[in-house]
Order: C-alpha cells, then structure tokens, then sequence
C-alpha cells in the first residue's frame, strides 16, 4: 500500500498526493499567498506525500517543505530522495541543516523568492521572523496555518479510507492490551503490549504513548504512578492511537479489573449516545457540550471532539473553546475522535474514544463494535 | 543481557537518584538568570521540551501534530521562584496549586484570549515577555506578546542556554534513560538473525522499553541496511551517506551490516544509542578494521577532551587519525549534546561552520554524544555512538554497553 512501510519506503499514493497537493494551491490562491512554507510534519506530507523520520513532541518552525502557487512545485526537505516521489525532483530537494544562514540560501534558491508579495508560514520562531525577509525581501508573512487547515479539515473518501485502515491498525494493538488486562499488570506492561502489535503490524509511529491509565476514584483526571498496578474493581481506560500512512486512527475503551459492571459504564453509555446524536449535519459542534450538559456530566479537560487526519485537524471540541465551538459547523466529511467521558466518586473514571466521519446522514463509526456493544 | 551492562561506569559525581525538587529550583535559577541577562520580565513557553525543562512536569511526548493542538505551555516570571504551567495533563506536576492552570489552545484565537486574560494576571503592565515561538492566533490575538505589533523577543535562548549544562541530579536521570534503552537494545541484540524482519526488532524494542519504565520512544528506530558501497544507496543532496533512512518490513539477511540509532524518554530526558552489528556473522578482518579506526577516532577525540577546549580541537584530533578526511556524517556532526532534547547544544563539527567550532568551548556539565563513522566504500562501514559528559580535567563515561560482535 502506497504511504505505508511495507518492504520499501514509497510515497503516498499519486492520486491522494495529487488531490491534496491541488486542495492547498486552491486555498493559497484564496488568500493569495505566493509561497507557503511549512514546518508541521502534517501539513508537509499533506502538500509532498513523502513519509519522513518521526519524532515525538512539537518541534520549532523550520522550514520542511516549500510550495510556491505560480507552479505548483514543491521543495522538501530531504536530504535523500528515497520515498521522494518523480514530481519533486532531486533540484527540488534540500539537506538537513543545523547553520540558519544555510536554510535562508535555500529559500532564496527557490523561484520567484525576490518578487513573492505574500509568504505564508504554519507557525513562526523569534529566528525565523527574522531571517525569512532575507529570503523574500518583497514579502509580507502571513498565516498560511489557516490556510493548511481549511484545505485538510474535510475529508476526501480516499482520506477516510486511510483514517479507517488506520483506526483497523489501532483495534488490532487496543485487542492485544485487552488481552494483558487483568489484576497485577502494571500501566507500563499495557503500554508495552499495545506498541509491540503496533510494530508487528507494520506501524511505527503512534500518535500517543500513554494507553493505559487506572483512573482514580478520588479525583476526575488524576494520572498516578505508570509503574501501579492494576488491582481488583480499579476502572482502567486503554486509549491508543497509531500514525500510519501519516494518518491517524485512535479509539479508546474502558475496563473493569477482575469483570463487574458498575452503574459508571452505564451512564458512559448513555452519554456516548447522546453524543452520537448530536453529531449532525449543519448543526454547530457546541451541540457535543449540550450533550454533556443535558446528560448532567462536567466534560474533561481534554476536547471531547479532535479532528483526525494527516496527523491532527481540526475541529477541536472542548469546553475551554465554547465561543469557537458555537460557530464551528459539523460538515459532512469531517472526521475526529469523539470522547464521551463521566467519572463518579468513589468509583473512577471511564472514557470511550470513537473514531468518526459524519456524512450527510449522520455520524459513521470508523471502527468495529467493540467486544462489549455484543453484550 | 550482555554481562556489565552499567556496571563498569558510575561516575562518582553522579548520585544513584536524582532529587527532582533541587533539579527543578536548579533549572528555574539558571533561567531566570538568562532572563535577567537578557532584560525579560516573563518567558513564554510553547516548545515541548522546553516546558518540560522549565516546569519539570513530564508526559509521554506524542506525534508532533498533536503537541501543536494540545500543548502544555509555560509561563516563567522574572520575579517568582515557581514556574506557572497551563495543562491538559492528568499527571501531578509537584508545583504550587495557584501555578497549575487549566489547557490553553494556543493555535486557536479563542484560545488566546483566554491565555491572555491569564497572563495579564501574572504580568506587570508594560512587561517585556520573551517567547520561543508563536502561532498567527497568537500574533492576531495577543497584545502582550505583541505590543504596538512587533514580534516578540526570542525567549527560547533562556532554555537553550540553560539546558546545556547538566547537574548532578540531571545526569543520573539521564543516565537512567540511558541504562533503559540499553535494557531495549540488549533484547534486541539476542533476537538478531537472518530472517528476522526490521519491524520485527523495532517490536521488541518498544516492548521492552516500556515494560523497562521509558515514559515514551522519541525516535522510530532505526536499524538501516548498510549498502556495501555508497552509490547502491539513495542519492543524496551532498554525495555523502543517506542515514537514518526508515524502516521497513525488510528481512534481514546473512551478513547485513545494520547501523543502529535510536531514543526514548524518561521523566524528561532523552537517550541515544547507536551501534553497528553484523547479522548472523562474525565480522570479517576488513570490518574489524573499520571499527579499529572508529576506535582510535573516538580515543584521539577523547584525548583532548575536557573542560575550557575549543571545539574545533576534537574535529582535529578526529580528522588526524584518518589523514584530514572528515569521519562523520556532513548532514549531522561530530558530536552532539543531549539530555532535553534528542540532539542539542554542543553542536560540535555541523555545518554552522569552523568559525562556529573555534569559538565554542566545552563546559563542565555538558554532554556529548560522539558518532564518528569509517566509510569503507565496498565494505560498507562502522558507526557507533558514545556518551560522556565534560568534567574539569576530561570526561566521564555515562554508559558500558559493549560494542560486540567487535
């Protein structure tokens, strides 16, 4: 499968390359940006195809990738052009540099760098606000994030086929975990079962490293000790999530140490209804914290919504963001994790991430039913 | 296991455990040293790694398209013993109740505006705030950040420099992520074999690692194939070696010559390790060869290292053992600091130039990582990885794993 590792390092698919690639020149030209510069892995395999070395945790702008409007070219940081596709030729491609003067020469190299009016960059450094007018001394920067994001924020179908694949990856390692679940296993050990499937399975990357977490009766997001272990009645949720084609499946489920079925799994279940439900289309995603609110749970401090994708998108759904969420539209082609949460004193927490793409007729669940649905 | 596996190497200067509390009081004064130096009365901190250093709370770091969305974020004043810090994390950071603030969106411009309201709580009107980088929802939405719409001051230099240096606390934490991915790389070892898939290593890795106690793996591993010569490789913008290139699902054949990279974390700081084996064989007379001038590389860098000398004495000592060739990788370097960050200051050797390495000095405290490499073009060739940290009078070693087969 093109975009994924399988014995070669190839690139993704042309035709997913070649929609996506398009969808970004459209919306340059909409704010007519001359020259987008791109230092988020996402939105670089987004506009290049090419799968690069992953790293965990944010990185500093630095430009890693260069698409210019007038020719549709693209620049790539890539200091080797295995998995570099035929459309970005070897002049095309520039090598890791740790020297900033170095990466200014780069981008002055880069055609119509003298005359471009307008640069678009994903997030900007203290060093790099600096240097760019260097290399585009006729230019204004302006925010080409917004434009990254009104271009990936809908999903083509070959999008969510990716994203289901994706999540059929993240099922298969939750699976395994589940099965190393019981009293005396430690979070660590969960984490350690799930990450192996992964790679066995033919995925590095993971898009979080925490799957396991013995929730606390005492407080509603409290993280203890990794090395605990998992006693009888604790309530554990295995959350995980894998980067794979540089898309992103994540699901999560909860447990119950040593079986039982506490009147908390119960109320998780209503609730996840409820915010199935609310997944409509035309309706603002504030209908998600309505649903929290009707059902009289208080949301966690995480977002109850998080747009999947090459990597993440948005719509970001959290209680922190209620303004945002009451203008922000459900639009058919969304896709994102849905956390239906509740915790109860006494008891724990319990959580259940849905991976979910809306369509015209409502929300679709990207993964099987999970064991329990069965029941 | 390999036998001695960190037991030959414990410095005395470095403390069995670490005292996280005096680390963190450690850290905080340096940085708010730098920030005096540097006139800022607040730093604002997005960079992972950087909140990390600042705060002391750590998690298991995620994709990076997810630390942009929901990142924690720092706020370092000038005149306050405590670091603030506005999470989403279920962890129990160990600060002062009124310095854990709920999540901030800092890519959004509702998200701003809260952090604003927040920040103008904890700063003096007119105060100058350093950041280490920004997105546009900030520059639209904050006027602290961006008074009269002037970029603000590089904060992250305060981190940068800080870091560079580690204390004794710091280096047993360190070391402890090292003896981790050692753990990892031991199981791995013993699993080599022709037939054995790339993947398949990286399974067992991530598998005992976690199970070891690291909070997250940092860099998808590498186990790269080594072509005999270097024009069976990809093309490169250099000429030079194409490493780290991916892996695969690739099995491994009788005789492959494997460059080992890889990284984790562990409460906050990052290991390396790098190796070459042989799989299913015994090195020839020509790759003992190589590893005996890798060998004399690394001893004649060695040699010369210690507190107060110029960097661009250990590329000299190094360039002299093979007649003025440069043994290591153009795109990379010599040696690298670590600790924060998979690969931070020192840079010893990069392409910021000679310049660069003669006017920078090692400093007690520091750590390097030393990744000489011998090209033998047919043969392919040897490359490995050593951790030392700086002293006064020369270096201390921070782990033992073995270099077998060799």
């Amino acid at each position: 499968m093109a975009g994924t590792i399988a014995v070669e390092v190839v690139p993704d698919d042309l035709a997913l390359r070649q929609e996506r690639r398009a969808r970004a020149l459209a919306e340059m030209e909409a704010d007519g940006i001359d020259i987008l510069i791109l230092g988020r892995e996402g939105n670089a395999r987004y506009v290049a195809g090419v799968p690069r070395l992953w790293t965990a945790g944010s990185r500093p702008f630095t430009p890693g990738c260069v698409l210019v409007r007038e020719t549709g070219d693209v620049h790539l940081l890539s200091t080797w052009d295995e998995g570099v596709p035929d459309d970005i030729p070897h002049e095309h491609l520039y090598g890791i540099t740790f020297n900033p003067m170095n990466m200014v020469e780069v981008l002055q190299g880069v055609a119509g760098a003298t005359t471009a009016t307008r640069v678009g960059t994903d997030s900007l450094t203290p060093m790099f606000s600096k240097l760019l007018p260097m290399a585009f001394p006729a230019a204004t920067v302006v925010d080409g994030e917004s434009t990254m994001r009104r271009a990936r924020r809908v999903k083509s179908a070959a999008e969510v086929a990716e994203i289901r694949t994706s999540v059929r990856v993240a099922e298969r390692c939750l699976a395994v975990a589940e099965k190393r679940f019981a009293p005396g296993v430690s979070e660590r050990q969960l984490t350690a079962a799930f990450m192996e499937e992964m790679a066995l399975a033919g995925v590095t990357t993971p898009s979080s490293q925490d799957v396991a977490w013995i929730t606390s009766p005492t407080h509603p997001w409290h993280h203890g000790d990794r090395d605990r272990a998992v006693a009888e009645g604790d309530v554990v949720v295995l959350a995980g999530g894998v980067i794979r084609g540089g898309y992103t499946g994540e699901l999560a489920r909860t447990h119950v140490a040593g079986g039982g079925r506490p009147a908390l799994l119960d109320r998780l279940e209503d609730l996840r209804g409820r915010l199935l439900d609310a997944c409509r289309p035309g309706r603002p995603t504030a209908d998600l914290l309505g649903a929290y609110a009707a059902a009289g749970v208080e949301p966690p401090p995480a977002p109850v919504a998080r747009g999947l994708g090459l990597g993440f998108d948005l719509p970001i759904v959290t209680a922190d963001l209620a303004e945002t969420a009451v203008a922000d539209i459900f639009e058919p082609g969304l896709v994102f994790a849905l956390t239906t949460y509740v915790w109860e004193e006494g008891v724990g927490a319990a959580m259940a991430t849905d991976p979910v793409h809306l369509t015209e007729r409502g929300p679709e669940l990207l993964s099987e039913p999970s064991p329990e649905d069965d029941q | 296991m390999p036998a001695g596996l960190m037991e030959r190497v414990a410095p005395l200067s470095i403390p069995a455990t670490a005292d996280f509390d005096r680390m963190r009081a450690d850290r905080l004064a340096r940085v708010r040293a730098n920030m005096a130096a540097s006139g800022l009365d607040a730093i604002v901190l997005l960079g992972n790694t950087n909140v990390v250093y600042a705060t002391g709370a750590t998690w298991p770091l995620g994709d990076p398209g997810r630390a942009n969305f929901e990142q924690p974020v720092a706020v370092v004043l000038a005149d306050d013993e405590w670091p603030h810090l506005f999470t989403p994390l279920a962890d129990d950071t160990g600060l002062p109740a009124d310095h854990v603030h709920g999540p901030v969106y800092l890519d959004l411009d509702e998200g701003v505006r809260r952090f604003e309201s927040e920040l103008a709580a904890l700063v003096a009107p007119g105060a100058k705030i350093g950041v280490d980088e920004w997105t546009f929802a900030m520059s639209r939405e904050s006027k602290l950040l961006f008074p009269d719409g002037r970029p603000p001051s590089d904060g992250g230099k305060t981190i940068t420099k800080a870091k560079a240096i580690k204390t004794p606390d710091e280096l047993s934490v360190l070391r402890e992520a090292l003896r981790i991915t050692e753990v990892g790389i031991a199981a791995v070892q013993a699993q080599l074999a022709p037939g054995v898939r790339q993947m398949d290593l990286t399974a067992t890795f991530l598998a005992s690692v976690f199970d070891a106690g690291a909070d997250a793996n940092t860099l998808d591993p590498i186990w790269q194939v080594m072509p005999p010569s270097m024009a069976e490789g990809p093309w490169t913008t250099h000429g030079d070696l194409a490493c780290p290139l991916l892996t695969t699902e690739r099995e491994l054949q009788r005789g492959d010559v494997l460059w080992v990279d890889t990284s984790l974390t562990y409460k906050g700081f990052h290991s390396d390790f790098g190796r070459t084996w042989i799989v299913g064989q015994d090195p020839s007379d020509r790759q003992r060869a190589q590893f005996d001038t890798w060998k004399a590389i690394v001893d004649a860098v060695l040699d010369v290292t210690r507190a107060g000398v110029a960097q661009s004495e250990l590329l000299a000592a190094a360039r002299a053992v093979v007649g003025g060739e440069t043994p290591w990788m153009t795109h990379f370097y010599l040696g690298h600091g670590l600790g924060i960050d998979a690969a931070e200051m020192p840079y010893v050797g990069s392409d910021l130039g000679e310049q660069f390495d003669s006017s920078h000095a090692l400093e007690a405290g520091m750590v390097l990582v030393l990744e000489p490499l011998v090209w033998d073009d047919g043969a392919a060739g040897y490359r490995a990885e050593e951790v030392i940290v700086i002293t006064e009078d020369g270096w201390e070693p921070m782990t033992d794993y073995p270099y077998d087969p060799f």
